[in-house]
């Protein structure tokens, strides 16, 4: 039962990291119909960035966080202006080209500025966990759930309740529509890139005191996070959680009960399975082609 | 005289490419060129630094001292992305130029298997690093190796855990890759010698966010000491944690990756008190303490294994060809495989007649981070 708990905690924990990178491709994908390869690398540029200014400049930690999300700020809005603007117009796959062009200019650019050394970042409380009983809590890991459960709230708060976050629904919803209603479709997807890099930034930073602050962080955690939005359904954020969440479990599970050489394989496996029987995901609807 | 439209155009084009036109003449007769390749991406990408540092030091210190044939040694890079297709590709590139008389391959075991075939097409010597013990049983000629492999690492970690430490009941994490899988198969075939045995062996995908899973499987299985192979230190970085975090605190022996200063860097506390067998540790002779002093001149990082390897690699491989007398691959090989005595960073080579330089491992231990050497122990098989 303690190694139940136990894993159970790991599982959720991971799974959190995943859900917070895969509602960047969520919001995304909503705004702009394409899918986003380079959600990863921002989240990978937010860790250098924070160990740039709490490790390398000695900073505060919350100060060198602000920092951090300023820059991807930065990110998200030149990423928009130069990855996707131009080719608005076009289809959705010189887009997505253009997306995986942009994660490997940031993996190299980064490896450039940096060099290639992984990096250590503390976290960001000084006690790293405490034993409850016979399952021993990561305080990263707890925090990083509290932050996933917080983000969650305030997005649902911010499209539901927010005139900000409808018109931003709007945009997703048909972009034609809204323009014609007066909503300035170019400033809503603005936004939403800077808050998709925020959002991815903000995984990476959570997650970099676990995983160490490397060039390929980003890669391996996005590739999870993808799986998690087609397990969940592409376009919607309680499926991004839910796919996340369910996926981290899934796989410590089946690392610790069945194997764990095949760990990674458990992951795509069940991406497989929701390909063949459920394509469009747990809370996607079955979207019928338009006439 | 008038200056037509393609006369300037030819005239241009030959200025522009005059420079590389004679570079590539110049430097075909001047300098003597040795192929590396090395990761400069991926995950790999650190060590490969350090690869290259160390080699450009032993590469230094042999063009200070006259070259080779007379001739000032040249080294070309190629990258190979910490993966196996990258270091064929990068292999290929290199094996292209006729120029290149010789190479350094990969630290990585799973990637010298793949340009193994490329390698015995090119027939030209290669040194590397890889530590699984097949690569030089594969019938493959040109492959020289620089490091001592496996079936060694296994029988010192075999040896220090059952005998010093008198533990017996192993738990053996190893990757899942080439280097890990060989390294596990050959410390599960050494410790049955020494009446040890396995209580669990445990594989792993090399860069593993979580190894929850591994470390409550060891403290259930009542091992008493822990063995490992990790390709990757950020992988025996998250391990050491975890380890640490649920209460694991039985010996841990490992295999070189434990004593790297990117491992120690990463783990901090997780590693202090573990042990390691290391084919490069500075107190081990006068030669490893020389190349520690150079290596902190050229690099702001602690000196390992992966600058040792390279360094005493660029010093056999010209040394080799200076006393070959010439660039002939055949007598390269025959002249590399006569090194005996040969004075490394790494210890003393003598080739046998697969390939293998080196035939021993220094125990270390890690004392509050800093890398401690134990005791050397040298096989004659």
């Amino acid at each position: 039962m303690s190694h139940f708990l136990q894993l159970l905690f790991t599982g959720i924990g991971i799974g959190a990291v995943y859900a917070l990178v895969a509602l960047g491709f969520v919001l995304i994908f909503r705004a702009t119909n394409v899918v986003n390869f380079a959600q990863g690398e921002f989240s990978m540029v937010a860790a250098f960035l924070m160990v740039v200014c709490a490790v390398d400049l000695e900073l505060p930690y919350w100060l060198s966080f602000l920092i951090a999300l300023g820059g991807m700020a930065l990110v998200g809005a030149i990423f928009n202006l130069g990855v996707y603007y131009p080719l608005r117009h076009r289809t959705f796959l010189p887009v997505i080209i253009s997306t995986i062009g942009a994660s490997i200019f940031l993996a190299n650019t980064t490896l450039a500025i940096y060099g290639p050394q992984p990096q250590v970042l503390p976290g960001w409380f000084e006690t790293p966990g405490f034993q409850v009983g016979p399952v021993y809590l990561d305080s990263q890991y707890l925090l990083i759930i509290a932050v996933t459960v917080v983000l969650v709230a305030f997005q649902y708060w911010f499209f539901e309740h927010t005139l900000l976050g409808k018109k931003l629904q709007a945009t997703s919803q048909d972009k034609e529509m809204a323009s014609l209603l007066g909503i300035p479709v170019a400033r809503m997807i603005m936004i939403t890139f800077i808050y998709s890099a925020l959002i991815g930034g903000i995984a990476g930073i959570l997650v970099a005191p676990i995983l160490f602050v490397s060039i390929q962080m980003g890669s391996s955690i996005a590739l999870k996070a993808f799986a998690a939005t087609i397990i969940g359904g592409f376009g919607d954020v309680a499926g991004a959680i839910i796919g996340g969440v369910a996926l981290g479990i899934i796989e410590t599970f089946g690392a610790a009960y069945i194997s764990v050489p095949y760990k990674d394989g458990f992951a795509f496996f069940v991406l497989i399975l929701f390909l063949i029987f459920r394509p469009q995901g747990i809370f996607g609807e079955r979207v019928a082609e338009k006439a | 005289m008038t200056i037509t439209r393609r006369g300037f155009s030819a005239a241009l084009a030959a200025g522009v490419a005059m420079p590389a036109v004679l570079r590539e003449a110049l430097g075909q007769s001047n300098t003597l060129k040795v192929g590396m390749v090395l990761p400069a991406s991926g995950p790999a990408a650190d060590s490969g630094k350090y690869a290259l540092t160390g080699a450009k030091i032993a590469l230094e210190r042999v063009n200070k001292a006259g070259g080779v044939l007379s001739r000032q040694v040249e080294l070309i890079t190629e990258d190979d992305q910490t993966t196996n297709p990258g270091a064929v590709l990068a292999f290929s590139k290199l094996a292209a130029q006729p120029d290149i008389v010789a190479f350094i391959g990969s630290i990585r075991s799973t990637q010298n298997h793949a340009m193994a075939p490329d390698i015995l097409k090119t027939a030209k010597p290669v040194c590397f690093g890889g530590t699984d013990p097949q690569l030089t049983k594969l019938g493959n000629p040109w492959l020289f190796r620089f490091r001592p492999n496996d079936s060694y690492s296994g029988r010192v970690i075999a040896a220090y855990g059952a005998e010093t430490l008198a533990k017996k009941n192993w738990a053996i994490v190893h990757s899942t890759d080439a280097f890990g899988t060989s390294g596990g198969k050959a410390l599960t075939d050494s410790l049955g010698k020494f009446g040890a045995k396995v209580v669990i062996d445990q594989g792993y995908p090399n860069q593993s966010q979580d190894f929850t899973a591994v470390v409550l499987a060891i403290k259930q299985s009542g091992a008493d000491v822990i063995g490992s192979y990790f390709t990757f230190e950020n992988d025996l970085g998250i391990f050491a944690r975890q380890l640490r975090q649920l209460g694991v605190t039985v010996p841990w022996v490992g295999s070189p990756s434990i004593t790297t200063a990117t491992a120690i860097k990463l783990a901090g506390p997780a590693l202090y008190g573990t042990f390691g067998v290391a084919d490069y540790a500075e107190e081990s002779s006068p030669e490893a303490k020389e190349f520690a002093g150079l290596y902190r001149k050229a690099a702001s990082t602690e000196p390992d294994n992966f600058g040792s390897w390279t360094y005493d690699a660029i010093g056999v491989l010209c040394a080799a060809i200076n006393k070959a007398g010439s660039t002939d691959p055949n007598k390269i090989r025959d002249a590399i495989l006569a090194t005996k005595g040969y004075k490394g960073a790494e210890g003393e080579y003598n080739f046998d007649q697969y390939g293998d330089g080196l035939h021993g491992y220094n125990i270390v231990r890690n004392e509050k981070g800093k890398v401690i050497f134990d005791k050397h122990i040298e096989f004659d098989d």
